[in-house]
C-alpha cells in the first residue's frame, strides 16, 4: 500500500515524519499486543495442561510449565467417555468431510454448466433456503421423524450441503478453461469422468478450503449433540466438554478446599487440569491445519463476500 | 412458406430442447442428490412452519392437527417473558453492532499501514485462530482465565493490585461486557479479511494524488481508504442489521447461568427452552416465525435507508 513517503516542503516533511514515526511505533505496539492477547489464552492453557494440576492451582505459572507432567493427558486418554467422544468426533469429521466434498462437487459441477436447461431455476431453488428457513422446532421434528435423533448419521446428512461452499467450488470450476472439458468430451469422457479425472485434480486448493470449513464445522459442533441427539453414546467431544463445563459451573459454590478433598485420590491432576488437556486435544488439530491453508481460504472468503 | 416455418418452429424448438435436456441427463443425475436433500432438510421444515397455527398432536401429524389461528402469537405477545426476551436480544445485538462491527474495520486499517510483511502475516495468522475454534473452547478459556479460584485475571487483581477477586462469568453485571469482549476476540481477525481485500481494490492513483497534495497517512486512511471500502461496510452492516434478532445463540447458550438469566435469555434460547426442552412445539414455532418475519423486515428497512443515504443496496 502506498505510504506517505511524500516529497514536499522540507519543514513539512520533518513535522510529518515525526508524526509518522510516532504513529508507526504505536501501530506496531498495538498490533503486537493484539496478537499477544489473541494467542496467550491458548498458550496459558497449553502450559497448564502440561503442568501438575495441584501445583498449577497454587498460581504463578504464566510462561512455562513449573512442574512438568503428562498425567493430565494420560488421565484424559484413560477416560473411556472422553475417548469415545473423540472417536465420534473423528468419525463424523472424516465421514462428513468426505461425503460433503463429494456431494458439493457434484452440485457445483452441475451448476457451473451454463448450457444446462433450467440452470437458473436450480440456483434459485437452492438460494431461497439461505434466506428463508423453517426455524429450529420444525427442523427438530423433521430430524426426529427421520429417526436421526438416535443415529450417528444426524452428524452427517443434515450438514452435507451448503450453498456458500457450493459457490466457492463453482467459482473455481468456472475458472477452468472450457476447452479442457470440451477436449475431454471429444476424447469420449462422460460428465462423471470429466469431473473426477479432470476437474477434481485441478481444484485441490478450493477442495482443501471447503474441507477445512466443513471439517472445522463438524469438529466444533456441540449444539447438535446437546440439543438434538437423544442417545448419550453419540456425544461428540465438543458436546462432552460443554456438559463438563455446565456441571462444573453448577458446582461453583464448592470452595477450592472442599473440591480437593473430593478429588483426594487424584494426586497431581485436578478436574480443571484435566479440562485443560481436553481443551488442548480439541484445539490442536485445528492449530495444526489452519495456518497452512491460509492462502486458500482467504481467497475463498473474498469470493464468498463478492458473490454472497 | 412463412406460415409453414412458423408452424414448424415450435416443434423443432421442443425437439431441440428435448435433445438438449437429454444430452445433459448425466448432469441432472449429479444435481439430483442436492435437489432431494434441499427438499428434505430445507423445504420440509418450511412447510412445518404451519405448526405455528396448529395445536400439534403427535399422533395426527402436522396436517391433521386442529387449527388454532393466531393463538400462539397472542400468547407470546402477552407472555410475561415477552418484553424481557425481546429486549435482551436487541440489547445484546445492538451492543455487538456498536462494538464488534467496527472492530475489524479499525484493525484492517491498522494492518494496512504495516509495511513489514512478515510481521503483518504473523499477526494475521494469529488473529484467525479464535475464528476456527469452537465457542465451547472459547468459553472454557474464559472460565479458566477468569475464575475467582486462582484464575489469571483474578490472581493479578488480588496479588498485584490488592483488589478483591471477582466472579466474572457468574455475576450479572459482567455478562454483557464478557459477551461483547469475547465476541470481538473471536471474530475481529477473521472479519478483517473482507475489508483488507476491499482495501486492495482502492485505486492507487487516489493515494498518489493525495500525497502530492500533502496528505499524511491518517488523512489518506480517513479520506481515501475509508470511503473506498464504504460499499463493503454498508453491505455487511445491512446483513448485520438483518441478524439483529439472532445475537449468536451458540455463545449466549454457553454463557447463560441462573444468575444472569434475566438479561441473557434471547429469542433463540427461549425457543430452544420452550420447544425442545419443554416440547411446546406449536408455541415455539410461532416465536421462531415471529423472529424471522421481523428480521426480514429489519433487513428491508436497513437496505432502504442505505439505498437512500449512500445509494448502496444488497438487491
Amino acid at each position: 500500500m502506498p505510504g506517505a513517503r511524500a516529497t514536499g516542503l522540507r519543514s513539512n516533511r520533518i513535522r510529518r515524519s515525526f508524526g509518522l514515526r510516532a504513529f508507526t511505533a504505536f501501530n506496531y505496539t498495538f498490533l503486537a499486543l493484539f496478537a499477544f492477547i489473541t494467542f496467550y489464552p491458548f498458550w496459558y492453557i497449553l502450559i497448564a495442561s502440561f503442568n501438575m494440576g495441584r501445583d498449577f492451582a497454587r498460581g504463578g505459572v504464566y510462561l512455562f510449565p513449573r512442574a512438568f507432567t503428562l498425567d493430565n493427558y494420560k488421565k484424559a486418554f484413560e477416560n473411556k467417555q472422553i475417548v469415545d467422544a473423540f472417536l465420534i468426533s473423528v468419525g463424523r469429521t472424516g465421514i462428513g468431510v468426505a461425503l460433503g466434498l463429494f456431494f458439493t462437487s457434484l452440485m457445483s459441477y452441475g451448476l457451473h454448466i451454463r448450457t444446462l436447461p433450467g440452470r437458473t431455476g436450480f440456483v434459485l431453488y437452492f438460494f431461497i433456503t439461505t434466506i428463508v428457513s423453517g426455524g429450529m422446532v420444525p427442523y427438530f421434528l423433521l430430524l426426529r421423524a427421520l429417526g436421526l435423533t438416535k443415529s450417528f448419521w444426524i452428524f452427517v446428512w443434515p450438514s452435507i450441503f451448503s450453498f456458500y461452499n457450493m459457490i466457492l467450488v463453482r467459482t473455481y470450476f468456472d475458472g477452468i478453461p472450457p476447452e479442457l472439458r470440451e477436449s475431454a468430451r471429444i476424447d469420449g469422457a462422460g460428465e462423471w469422468r470429466t469431473l473426477i479425472q479432470i476437474y477434481l485434480p485441478t481444484s485441490l486448493p478450493v477442495l482443501a478450503t471447503v474441507a477445512l470449513f466443513v471439517g472445522v464445522g463438524h469438529w466444533n459442533d456441540w449444539f447438535t449433540g446437546a440439543y438434538y441427539v437423544t442417545n448419550q453414546k453419540l456425544m461428540p467431544a465438543a458436546t462432552l466438554l460443554q456438559k463438563i463445563l455446565m456441571e462444573a459451573s453448577s458446582q461453583q459454590s464448592i470452595k477450592p478446599g472442599q473440591e480437593s478433598a473430593i478429588y483426594a485420590q487424584a494426586v497431581t491432576t485436578t478436574p480443571q487440569s484435566l479440562q485443560m488437556a481436553f481443551v488442548m486435544i480439541l484445539t490442536m488439530p485445528i492449530v495444526a491445519v489452519y495456518p497452512f491453508l491460509q492462502k486458500y481460504y482467504v481467497k475463498g472468503v473474498m469470493v464468498g463476500s463478492v458473490k454472497g | 412458406m412463412t406460415r409453414q416455418v412458423a408452424r414448424g418452429t415450435p416443434k423443432a424448438q421442443t425437439a431441440a430442447a428435448r435433445s438438449r435436456i437429454l444430452r445433459h441427463s448425466a448432469v441432472y443425475m449429479m444435481l439430483l442428490p442436492a435437489v432431494v436433500w434441499y427438499a428434505v432438510f430445507c423445504y420440509q421444515p418450511m412447510y412445518g412452519v404451519l405448526l405455528a397455527f396448529k395445536d400439534y398432536k403427535f399422533n395426527m401429524g402436522i396436517l391433521r392437527s386442529p387449527w388454532v389461528g393466531l393463538k400462539y402469537f397472542r400468547q407470546f405477545l402477552f407472555a410475561t417473558e415477552f418484553w424481557g426476551v425481546i429486549k435482551n436480544t436487541v440489547v445484546i445485538s445492538a451492543l455487538k453492532l456498536v462494538c464488534s462491527f467496527p472492530a475489524p474495520i479499525i484493525l484492517a486499517l491498522l494492518l494496512n499501514e504495516v509495511q513489514r510483511l512478515k510481521f503483518k502475516r504473523v499477526v494475521q495468522t494469529v488473529s484467525y485462530l479464535p475464528h476456527f475454534v469452537s465457542w465451547v473452547v472459547v468459553y472454557t478459556l474464559l472460565t479458566i482465565i477468569f475464575t475467582p479460584y486462582g484464575g489469571l485475571v483474578n490472581s493479578l487483581r488480588t496479588q498485584t493490585f490488592g483488589l478483591e477477586a471477582v466472579y466474572y462469568m457468574g455475576e450479572k453485571q459482567y455478562f454483557y461486557p464478557m459477551a461483547v469482549l469475547s465476541d470481538i476476540w473471536k471474530g475481529v481477525g477473521w472479519g478483517t479479511i473482507v475489508y483488507l481485500s476491499a482495501i486492495t481494490s482502492v485505486s492507487p492513483e487516489l493515494y498518489e494524488a493525495a500525497i502530492v497534495d500533502g496528505a499524511g497517512r491518517m488523512r489518506c486512511a480517513w479520506h481515501i481508504t475509508l470511503p473506498g471500502i464504504r460499499p463493503t461496510i454498508s453491505i455487511l452492516f445491512i446483513l448485520a442489521t438483518g441478524g439483529i434478532l439472532n445475537a449468536n445463540t451458540d455463545q449466549i447458550l454457553l454463557m447463560q447461568q441462573p444468575a444472569n438469566m434475566s438479561i441473557s435469555q434471547i429469542i433463540d434460547t427461549y425457543v430452544l427452552k420452550i420447544g425442545i426442552r419443554e416440547g411446546r412445539f406449536g408455541y415455539a414455532t410461532a416465536i421462531g416465525l415471529f423472529k424471522s418475519v421481523f428480521s426480514a423486515a429489519l433487513m428491508f428497512m436497513a437496505n432502504s435507508v442505505s439505498k437512500r443515504v449512500g445509494e448502496i443496496s444488497i438487491w
